[in-house]
């Protein structure tokens, strides 16, 4: 019965998104204000990136909205686990000597790529989240292959504070000596070279770092709250 | 249009799972599921026939050769938002475990509708 | 230095999140900042609010981020409307904070005092944004810490209620999600203004589905039958000064998103109707769900969805007297349930079974006078701000000639007066338990500052007329809206 409705809830939802979608055109182009971004990127922005400059620039306050939801999502994992341990007996397997030397070793290699994403981010595809995201795998990789690894909290915590904070100051200083928040009030530079567009690298460099950490936080408080130590 | 069609059955399968399921963890995949069509459609709106990447990495490169840049950009928050969801859902399903021992919402009174 | 940071509505959002980044630091150096930080914010807004808002009467304050004018750029429109929910957050969450300073103990507190400093900034942002997929971002960032609050405390069955919450409120966004992927592969806009004006490019057929979308998401956020199950269980699990905000705050942020997308995109007859008759159901189905509560949380929950429904259906009536009752019965809602709220944690705490108020009335007067005067203001007794607002709910549905609305309205309070005056009459009719506990002065005088608010409302409600039909109007004149935004 229960999977009867299921079902008819799913062709309902099913058929009228397909309707929604259906009128629109796949393959051709609908942009409006897209066009403008592409067009306008490199001269107003010195960003080479498109994406970078609409995530970074045009549309930055939602960026900012994004880095503050991926803090709070940090701050109440740390709140709903407060105080939780793992239990002696819910050990898990130990880690094999390759893994723990492989560790070791790729662990710098990947914070060096993740660094160069990001401070590319305005230049390549890729940027702040994605750089972030790709250090934060390198604390992964030390979790799983080192026992009894722990990441470092207060670093962490001060790493992604600092962070959060380059990012409203450079918003509020666009405020103080532009005309609006978040405006880019550095000189452009070159397009094409890495120090150019203005406090867009900046921002996105910041991002990393509070990317970074918060999913490296996020892992750490995961893992000790559900592995069991002795 | 096949696009289209395939990121809205991504999205019916995780509500599938997310209806039907009754093990926690299934149920959270259910979710990062539908996140991840409603992500793959944004992309299918953005592309154009024969547009390349919206980055300006060599001379000669013009903007009628490019797909639209906006859905990328929704897409890179909308997946950090995704990101965001499911790890605090994750930490709920932790402290449930840590309390009922067990994943089946069968056996949970209180996750009852 | 007023030359170097003109005020402006950013400072709304940008100082919240700035005390937010800052407080794991000062944390570090002292404890006591934890506590001292949130309330230095939420005083700055206020500032904020004072010097802005009376401007904001006059004319529409419209703000560009980044530099760019919209449609490229996102732009705040600070209007009457947007004006007073910013203020009235603000001061709610004003209000809880200087409440939580005792009441709340369980740690880890700078975690708490972050994410309620969010759920507070989330919800502005939602009121002050002026461009769709921002209005997503804010409503996720409110959610997101509306989750995490809900599982805060340690006892049993909080995890569960916030999971039910995170499952339905995920559905929420993703909704909302697919409703702005549909609007903007028709439209190639996100800017609110601009797609006002864009919307005859979308098909008839096209725009009932992604009213439908965005019915369903924000419905789910305002409590809208049969979209509010997850409400009963997160308003009894998240800490009491957390479920004041849960009715004051991010219900009526949802409502606002509703309310101006729905009339800006959707302005046909059919769609106000069907948010009236939800309304309205919603409101009869919660009232009679609040007669059979035990639990004080859980009654104060299903009476906070009553209102709401109340408000909606005045809503609904899509006139300028509709939307102005709907915007009182809002305001009057925030107020008094977010008393109702307090001072029932105050009195009775966290294990709100109704038999703990029996004698409240002789242990702790102050409180539970203030207790009975939030529960006549809903019920709509005059000399109280309900009663006003209820007043003005059915003279707009007299005015359209809504019979059978009125008459469910006022069945519905007699509903509502049968279980407040039931929970009343528990705080001076029956002998309680002889425990004494004191309530901390900053507490009492935290619901003080609220029941002022509804003793102001009560005997001077010409004072905030001026208010509200600037608000009903800055709602409904829909051309104005999009000239201001659009006129570079």
């Amino acid at each position: 019965m229960k999977k009867l409705l299921a079902t008819f809830l799913l062709g309902f939802i099913g058929f009228y998104l397909y309707t929604a979608f259906a009128g629109v055109p796949f393959g051709e182009s609908k942009m409006k204000v897209g066009k403008d971004y592409l067009e306008t990127t490199v001269p107003k922005t010195g960003a080479v990136n498109t994406v970078t400059s609409i995530v970074v620039n045009y549309r930055g306050f939602d960026t900012l909205g994004e880095v503050t939801v991926l803090f709070l999502a940090a701050t109440g994992l740390g709140a709903i686990l407060f105080g939780m341990k793992g239990k002696p007996e819910d050990k898990h397997r130990e880690p094999s000597s390759i893994l723990t030397t492989g560790a070791k070793a790729l662990f710098p290699i990947i914070v060096l790529l993740g660094a160069y994403i990001f401070i590319h981010g305005h230049l390549t595809p890729g940027g702040g989240f994605q750089g972030g995201t790709i250090i934060a795998t390198g604390v992964l990789m030390l979790i799983l292959g080192i026992k009894k690894f722990h990441a470092n909290h207060a670093l962490l915590s001060i790493m992604e504070s600092l962070a959060g904070i380059t990012f409203v100051v450079a918003g509020i200083l666009g405020l103080a000596f532009g005309k609006t928040f978040l405006e880019n009030i550095l000189p452009l530079g070159t397009p094409g070279q890495v120090f150019s567009a203005g406090v867009i690298p900046i921002i996105y460099v910041a991002v990393g770092f509070k990317v970074g950490a918060e999913l490296a936080g996020v892992l750490d408080t995961m893992m000790s709250t559900t592995r069991g130590e002795e | 249009m096949i696009y289209y069609i395939v990121s809205i059955i991504v999205m019916l399968i995780g509500l599938y799972a997310v209806l039907m399921k009754k093990n926690l963890i299934k149920i959270v995949v259910g979710l990062s599921l539908i996140d991840s069509g409603t992500h793959l459609l944004l992309v299918a709106i953005g592309f154009i026939k024969g547009g390349t990447a919206p980055i300006y990495s060599e001379p000669g490169l013009t903007a009628d050769a490019m797909v639209d840049p906006v859905p990328q950009a929704l897409v890179l928050t909308a997946i950090v938002i995704g990101v965001a969801v499911t790890a605090v859902a994750l930490a709920m399903v932790i402290r449930i475990y840590a309390q009922h021992k067990t994943l089946d919402i069968r056996k949970i009174r209180s996750l009852k509708w | 230095m007023p030359e170097l940071f003109p005020l402006s509505p950013v400072h709304y959002v940008a100082a919240p999140l700035l005390a937010a980044f800052l407080l794991p630091l000062v944390a570090k150096l002292s404890r006591s900042f934890i506590k001292i930080l949130p309330g230095l914010t939420f005083l700055y807004v206020l500032y904020v609010s004072a010097v802005l808002f009376p401007h904001a009467l006059q004319s529409p304050i419209i703000e560009q981020i980044a530099g760019w004018a919209p449609p490229l750029g996102i732009n705040l429109y600070y209007g009457p409307m947007a004006g007073l929910f910013a203020s009235l957050f603000s001061a709610l969450g004003f209000i809880v904070w200087l409440y939580s300073l005792t009441q709340m103990k369980q740690e880890p507190l700078d975690r708490f005092y972050i994410l309620l400093m969010m759920l507070v900034a989330g919800a502005t942002g939602i009121v002050l944004t002026g461009d769709i997929f921002n209005l997503f971002v804010f409503m996720e960032i409110t959610a997101i810490s509306a989750f995490s609050l809900t599982a805060f405390l340690r006892e049993d069955d909080k995890a569960e209620a916030g999971f039910k919450y995170i499952l339905i409120g995920s559905l929420a966004s993703t909704f909302v999600l697919l409703g702005i992927a549909v609007l903007y592969s028709y439209t190639g806009t996100l800017n609110l203004a601009d797609l006002a004006l864009s919307m005859e490019k979308v098909p008839l057929s096209v725009r009932v589905i992604v009213f439908g979308l965005f019915l369903v998401g924000f419905g789910i956020e305002a409590e809208i039958f049969p979209l509010n199950g997850w409400a009963p269980d997160a308003y009894s699990a998240a800490p009491a000064p957390v479920s004041a905000l849960f009715a004051g705050i991010t219900v009526k942020a949802a409502l606002y998103a509703l309310a101006r997308v729905t009339i800006l995109l959707f302005p046909f007859a059919g769609s106000m109707a069907l948010i009236s008759i939800l309304g309205l159901v919603t409101l009869v189905i919660s009232e009679l769900a609040a007669l059979h509560q035990k639990n004080l949380f859980r009654m104060l929950a299903y009476s906070s969805m009553g209102q709401v429904g109340l408000a909606i259906a005045a809503l609904g009536l899509f006139t300028a007297e509709g939307v102005y009752a709907a915007l009182f019965a809002m305001i009057n809602h925030a107020i008094v349930k977010g008393m109702l709220f307090l001072a029932v944690f105050a009195m009775a705490g966290g294990s709100a079974n109704l038999d703990n108020l029996n004698g409240m009335g002789r242990k702790k007067p102050v409180l539970s006078f203030m207790f009975t005067l939030g529960a006549f203001a809903i019920i709509g007794l005059p000399p109280f701000s309900g009663f006003w607002s209820k007043l003005s709910v059915l003279t707009a549905m007299g005015q359209t000639g809504n019979y059978i609305m009125i008459a469910i309205v006022l069945a519905t309070t007699i509903v509502e007066a049968t279980y407040y005056l039931r929970a009343t009459g528990r705080l001076y009719l029956s002998e309680g338990s002889p425990v004494e506990s004191k309530t901390p002065l900053s507490a009492i005088a935290a619901v003080a500052v609220l029941a002022a608010g509804i003793l102001w409302i009560g005997f001077f409600p010409g004072s905030i007329d001026e208010i509200l039909t600037a608000g009903a109007q800055d709602l409904l004149d829909t051309a104005k809206y999009t000239e201001g935004v659009l006129k570079d």
